[in-house]
C-alpha cells in the first residue's frame, strides 16, 4: 500500500505528540522571543542608518543629484558627458539579465520540491 | 594621488591560510577558496556541515525557496546551488553555527594587499558600516562609518572608494530609466512597473522563477556593479594607475553578492570588474588579525573622487531606501520643485509589503511598493504577471529589513545562544532519525 502524505508511523506518531506537548508547554514563549528580538535587532540597525541620513555631520546632502562628485562624473567635460543612461553609461553600468529558469525546471523534474 | 603605490603598512608578519583552510570568523566557519568566473557553475556559497547539524529545522523557515531540505539522516542540507539564492538567512539564523560559507577571498585579499605592484581598492557597501562596530563590542547598530575608512587605510588599501558614491550614481541612472518608462508609457520593451536591481538575491530569483518579468527589472547594476568598472576606467584615470594593476575588493554586508561578483557579464572594464567580494565578518577579521585597535581609530573620510556620498545612498542598506532615495530624485525631476523635507518616511519598510502613494506636482500618485522577503515579491511578482498591478516602481530586497540584516553581517549572538529545551529537542530528533530502521 502506497503511504500517503498523513499516514504515521507509531514511532513517527509518539514523536509527533512528543513535540508538539513539549512546544506547547516551553517552546512557544521562548520561539516568540527569539523572532521578537531578531527584529528588533534589525529595526535598531535600520533606525541607525536613518539618524545617520538626517545627521548633517555625517551626511552634508541629501540627494544624490546634489553630489559634487555624481556632478564631476555627468559634467558637460566629464567621464560620462552623456548623462545618465548615455551611450557610455549603458556600456558600463547597465546590464541585461539571462533567464534561469531551465535550472529550475531541471531540478523539479529530478523531483525536486521546492517552495516556489 | 601621484604616488599610486604607497608604502604598505605591516602585513608581512600575517600568516595566510592556504585554499582550502576551514576558518572561524566571528562564529561562523569559512573555507577560504577563491574562485573565478569559470567555477560559477555548480558553486555552493553556503552549505550545512552535517556533523553540527542537530536537525532543528530553524534554517528551513528562513530559507524562501525551499532549498534547504531535511536529508534521510535528518540533518539538512542544500538541494542544489541552483535552488539557492544565496541569501544566507539560513546561516545567520542557525542556533548551532552550522550553516558555513563556502567562498573566503580573505587570504587572497592579504595577498594583494602585501604585493606592492597591486593597487587593492575598497569598494564597501553602506549597511557594513552599521553593524562593523558589534565586531569590536559596540552595541547593535552603532554606525562606525569614520573608523571603518580608517580601519580599510590601515590595512593598506591603496584607495579608498565607496559603493555609497555609486549608489549616488544608482539612482542618477535608475532614476532616469524609471522617468524614461514613464513618459513612455511602459510600452514596448520597457514595460511598467520598474523593479529595483541592487539586491543580487533577488535578481536570482527573478531570473529562476519569473523570468517572463525580466524586462520589468531595471538594466542598471547595483551600485558595486557600477564601482567595479568605474574604478578600472574613471578611477584609473582619476589616479594615472595602470588599470590592470588595480585589484577591487567588493565588502559587502551580503554572501550573495559574491555570486554577483563572478557573473560573467561584470566584465564591462575590459577585465573582471569585481576581483574579490569579502563580507562583514569577513572585514572584522582581517581587522583583528592585522591586530588594529578599531574603536581607537580616528573617524577618517573615504578618497573623495570615487567615494563622497549623501544621505540618499546611505539608505540604500535598508529596505526602502532605494525608493526613498529614488523618489528624493524623481520628485524634483518631475515637479521642477525643490523636495523641502527629504524623508520620505511612509515608503520606510521593516518587512512585508508596503504600497504607497506618493503625490508629486505635475504627475499625480506616483504608485510604489517596498518589498521585503522573497515570499514577499513572490506575491508582487505574480500580481504584475496577471496585469492587475497599477504601480509604477517597486523596490525588492531578500533579506527582511534590507542589506543591514544581510547574510554576511555579524550574527545576532542570542541566535546561538538557543534554549536549552529546544537543543534537547534538536539532539532528540536528531539521535531519533539517525536509529530509524529502514
Amino acid at each position: 500500500m502506497k503511504k500517503g502524505r498523513w499516514d504515521l508511523s507509531r514511532r513517527s506518531f509518539m514523536k509527533a505528540s512528543g513535540l508538539a506537548c513539549g512546544y506547547a508547554l516551553l517552546g512557544f514563549r521562548t520561539a516568540k522571543e527569539s523572532v521578537a528580538s531578531v527584529l528588533d535587532m534589525v529595526g535598531i540597525r535600520q533606525q541607525s542608518v536613518y539618524s545617520a541620513d538626517a545627521n548633517p555631520k555625517i551626511y552634508k546632502l541629501r540627494k544624490s543629484q546634489e553630489n559634487p562628485m555624481v556632478k564631476k562624473l555627468y559634467a558637460k567635460d566629464g567621464f560620462l558627458k552623456d548623462g545618465p543612461c548615455g551611450h557610455h553609461s549603458h556600456e558600463l553600468l547597465h546590464t541585461h539579465y539571462k533567464d534561469k529558469s531551465m535550472f529550475i525546471k531541471a531540478l523539479k523534474k529530478k523531483g525536486v520540491e521546492l517552495a516556489m | 594621488m601621484s604616488e599610486a603605490i604607497k608604502k604598505k603598512p605591516e602585513l608581512g608578519s600575517i600568516k595566510v591560510d592556504p585554499s582550502g583552510t576551514v576558518q572561524k570568523t566571528e562564529g561562523v566557519n569559512y573555507t577560504i577558496y577563491s574562485p573565478r568566473v569559470n567555477d560559477l557553475g555548480n558553486l555552493y556559497f553556503v552549505e550545512v556541515d552535517s556533523n553540527v547539524c542537530e536537525g532543528c529545522g530553524e534554517c528551513e523557515t528562513h530559507c524562501p525557496t525551499g532549498a534547504i531540505q531535511e536529508t534521510k539522516d535528518g540533518t539538512r542540507s542544500i538541494v542544489d546551488p541552483a535552488a539557492c539564492m544565496n541569501c544566507g538567512q539560513c546561516l545567520t539564523h542557525c542556533p548551532y553555527g552550522a550553516v558555513t560559507e563556502r567562498v573566503s577571498y580573505v587570504s587572497e585579499v592579504f595577498e594583494k594587499l602585501k604585493d606592492p605592484d597591486t593597487v587593492v581598492v575598497t569598494m564597501t557597501a553602506p549597511a557594513v558600516r552599521y553593524a562593523l562596530g558589534e565586531c569590536f563590542g559596540t552595541p547593535v547598530g552603532t554606525y562606525t562609518g569614520g573608523k571603518m575608512q580608517a580601519a580599510l587605510r590601515r590595512l593598506g588599501f591603496d584607495y579608498i572608494w565607496d559603493n555609497e558614491w555609486t549608489a549616488d550614481v544608482t539612482i542618477m541612472e535608475e532614476g532616469t530609466e524609471l522617468l524614461e518608462r514613464v513618459k513612455h508609457g511602459g510600452k514596448g520593451d520597457k514595460p511598467l512597473p520598474q523593479f529595483t536591481s541592487c539586491c543580487p538575491g533577488w535578481i536570482k530569483f527573478c531570473e529562476s522563477f519569473y523570468p517572463d518579468l525580466i524586462p520589468h527589472l531595471s538594466t542598471c547594476k547595483s551600485p558595486v556593479g557600477m564601482l567595479g568598472p568605474l574604478a578600472k576606467t574613471y578611477g584609473a584615470e582619476q589616479t594615472g594607475v595602470d588599470p590592470k594593476k588595480i585589484y577591487t575588493v567588493s565588502i559587502m554586508p551580503c554572501i550573495a553578492k559574491k555570486y554577483e561578483g563572478l557573473r560573467p557579464e561584470m566584465h564591462a572594464s575590459g577585465q573582471r570588474d569585481i576581483d574579490a567580494t569579502i563580507n562583514t565578518r569577513e572585514l572584522a577579521y582581517m581587522i583583528k588579525k592585522a591586530g588594529i585597535n578599531y574603536m581607537a581609530l580616528p573617524d577618517e573620510e573615504p578618497d573623495p573622487v570615487l567615494g563622497m556620498a549623501t544621505g540618499a545612498a546611505t539608505i540604500f542598506g535598508t529596505s526602502g531606501g532605494v525608493m526613498e532615495a529614488a523618489l528624493r530624485l524623481a520628485y524634483e525631476v518631475i515637479s521642477g520643485k525643490t523636495l523641502a523635507d527629504p524623508s520620505i518616511i511612509a515608503v520606510r519598510t521593516a518587512n512585508g509589503i508596503n504600497k504607497v502613494d506618493v503625490d508629486v506636482p505635475g504627475f499625480g500618485p506616483v504608485h510604489i511598493a517596498v518589498v521585503s522577503g522573497l515570499d514577499n515579491a513572490a506575491k508582487v511578482c505574480e500580481e504584475v504577471r496577471a496585469g492587475t498591478s497599477n504601480l509604477h516602481f517597486i523596490e525588492v530586497m531578500t533579506c527582511p529589513g534590507g542589506c543591514v540584516n544581510g547574510g554576511g553581517q555579524p550574527v545576532d549572538p542570542s541566535i546561538m545562544e538557543a534554549s536549552v529545551f529546544k537543543k534537547m529537542v534538536a539532539k532528540v530528533n536528531k539521535r531519533f532519525n539517525m536509529r530509524k530502521i529502514a
